[in-house]
């Protein structure tokens, strides 16, 4: 897997240890940074066709498209709201690949999927929500994650722009691995969650929204 | 001072007829050396009809029909040319009397040839100066809405030379046989200005394709036509440029097509009238009809290559180029 250059910006998310939680509200603002992959997202089928003499079509070629599955980095800042909850934003940077597989073509032409290197980058923002119950494990704490944003994606060569929107929802955990202040920092952590993403516009050939599964994993601090 | 040259145009036939068309979609003729586009240099550019019907056909069926043919290049959204109708007359298509006029003509001896464009151009700028189109009555002719079995539909035919009558070369963007008595078939097209018309009965060229507007779009671009983009790039085949290989532009998300040729001694191509967006890029050997449909008879066309796809996702930006490409092409 190739991984992009720049680091993401980022921020998000914090959390803290579910025994933490428990006897104190913690510190109010988070920030961390980590890696995420997205899964893939078909965008679309599309056939060229020619025009018969009576009006029908005629296939010259098929063609299938997908946005590759693809790692890159994110980032979040959240701020406590109240015990259990916690406002994040977040943005992150991928670099899928589109396909487009070539295939079924009336003079025999070799299939072929011809590609090129997307550079995603996605602002939003949501909500982690500390389940509750969390009692089964005095380390972790287990969350669930609503939220949505702004998707931007930069075709190659930098000469073409799509943007959409997401949504996502999901769930994951955390633990504190250091906690109590060293320096400014009150605990730090890792996170890990996996989510369903929602895609709205974007690259999407039929125009149709684009669902795919997302997962990530990051260290957080608390200050 | 003005030294007319005539040139002449067979198109929308059974069999493909030779067209001096040195640039894809685009008439050009060579003047002192240099290459020049031949269109239109006014608009509204004005037709006149005759006022001579065939069976089935009236006169004023004829006006009509021409008529409509005429309002669907009008009504280009990227093109600025107009035309105009200056009235009927007696005058037959084919006169060099500076007046176009579109009408029919019995020719039984051009036994492929439905329809006929004859352009007048300024010599000195490849500016038109007249075109008329004999539709030939030696095939039987109809205007019914539906089509009629067994009779050629005036209003596709007529699209097709209205096309050449704006200085639109052919087409290649379309799948042909060969018949076993000679010539060939269309199976399919995606342009009226296919060389090679659909079978009699057949209505299905009445409407304009991406490719064809492409084309009047580039000859008469409006302002939004500045919107469009375009792709460019190099065929070579053994490493070698490769003249004459028909290259099309399938847009993934429209699923529109439209066709360009390598038409110099470096093997590149240029296709505008893109949509922005992505693109797939396919090359094929110029097969599908006479050679000289296309290109003059001085030209070394190379259709020993196998249909090739590029590899990579052509970007064509709003307005602007996708930066050349390389298609490597290999022998049959």
């Amino acid at each position: 897997m190739r991984w992009v250059g720049g680091l993401a910006l980022v921020l998000c998310a914090v959390s803290s240890s579910a025994a933490a939680q428990a006897t104190n509200p913690g510190p109010r603002f988070n920030a961390g940074v980590g890696v995420l992959w997205n899964g893939r997202q078909p965008v679309g089928d599309k056939a060229a066709t020619e025009t018969t003499a009576t009006g029908g079509t005629s296939t010259l070629f098929n063609t299938s498209s997908d946005l590759a599955g693809a790692a890159g980095v994110a980032g979040r800042i959240g701020v406590r709201l109240t015990r259990s909850l916690v406002a994040e934003v977040e943005a992150a940077y991928l670099k899928p690949q589109l396909r487009i597989a070539i295939s079924g073509d009336s003079e025999s032409a070799a299939a072929v999927t011809a590609a090129e290197t997307i550079q995603q980058f996605t602002v939003g923002g949501g909500v982690l929500w500390y389940l509750p119950g969390r009692e089964w494990s005095p380390r972790f704490a287990p969350f669930a994650t609503a939220g949505g944003g702004y998707l931007r994606q930069l075709h190659e060569q930098n000469t073409l722009l799509e943007t959409g929107r997401y949504y996502q929802f999901g769930g994951g955990v955390s633990t504190l691995l250091v906690a109590g202040r060293h320096f400014h920092l009150a605990g730090v952590g890792v996170r890990a969650d996996v989510r369903a993403l929602i895609r709205s516009k974007g690259v999407a050939f039929d125009g149709g929204s684009k669902a795919s599964p997302a997962a990530g994993a990051s260290v957080f601090v608390r200050f | 001072m003005r030294r007319p040259l005539a040139l002449i145009v067979a198109a929308a036939l059974v069999l493909g007829q030779s067209s001096p068309a040195l640039a894809y979609l685009k008439f050009g003729v060579s003047i002192r050396g240099r290459q020049v586009t031949v269109k239109w240099s006014q608009t509204p550019v004005r037709y006149s009809v005759s006022n001579t019907g065939v069976p089935g056909v009236t006169a004023a069926d004829f006006q009509d029909a021409v008529g409509r043919a005429f309002a669907s290049w009008q009504a280009v959204p990227t093109a600025s040319i107009a035309y105009q109708l200056a009235g009927v007359t007696s005058a037959s298509p084919g006169s060099d009397d500076g007046v176009s006029v579109l009408g029919f003509r019995s020719r039984p001896d051009l036994d492929r040839v439905l329809a006929s464009t004859n352009f007048l151009i300024d010599s000195s700028t490849g500016a038109l100066v007249e075109s008329d189109i004999f539709f030939n009555s030696a095939f039987p002719w109809s205007v019914a809405s539906a089509g009629e079995a067994g009779k050629f539909d005036l209003e596709s035919i007529a699209l097709h030379e209205i096309g050449h009558f704006s200085g639109l070369g052919h087409s290649a963007l379309g799948e042909t046989e060969l018949r076993t008595t000679g010539g060939r078939r269309v199976l399919s097209a995606e342009a009226v200005m296919c060389p090679i018309a659909f079978t009699s009965g057949s209505i299905a060229s009445r409407t304009l394709k991406a490719d064809d507007i492409a084309g009047v779009s580039d000859l008469y671009p409006d302002a939004d036509f500045g919107t469009e983009g375009s792709v460019s790039g190099r065929v070579t085949k053994d490493g070698q440029p490769l003249f004459g290989a028909h290259v099309v532009a399938f847009n993934a998300a429209t699923g529109q097509m439209v066709g360009g040729f390598t038409l110099n001694a470096q093997g590149q191509f240029s296709i505008g009238g893109l949509s922005p967006g992505l693109h797939v890029v396919r090359v094929e050997p110029l097969d599908d009809a006479e050679l000289d449909s296309f290109f003059d008879g001085t030209r070394v066309v190379d259709i020993d290559f196998r249909v090739t796809f590029f590899d990579r996702v052509v970007v064509v930006p709003k307005g602007g180029d996708s930066g050349e490409i390389a298609v490597k092409v290999v022998r049959k």
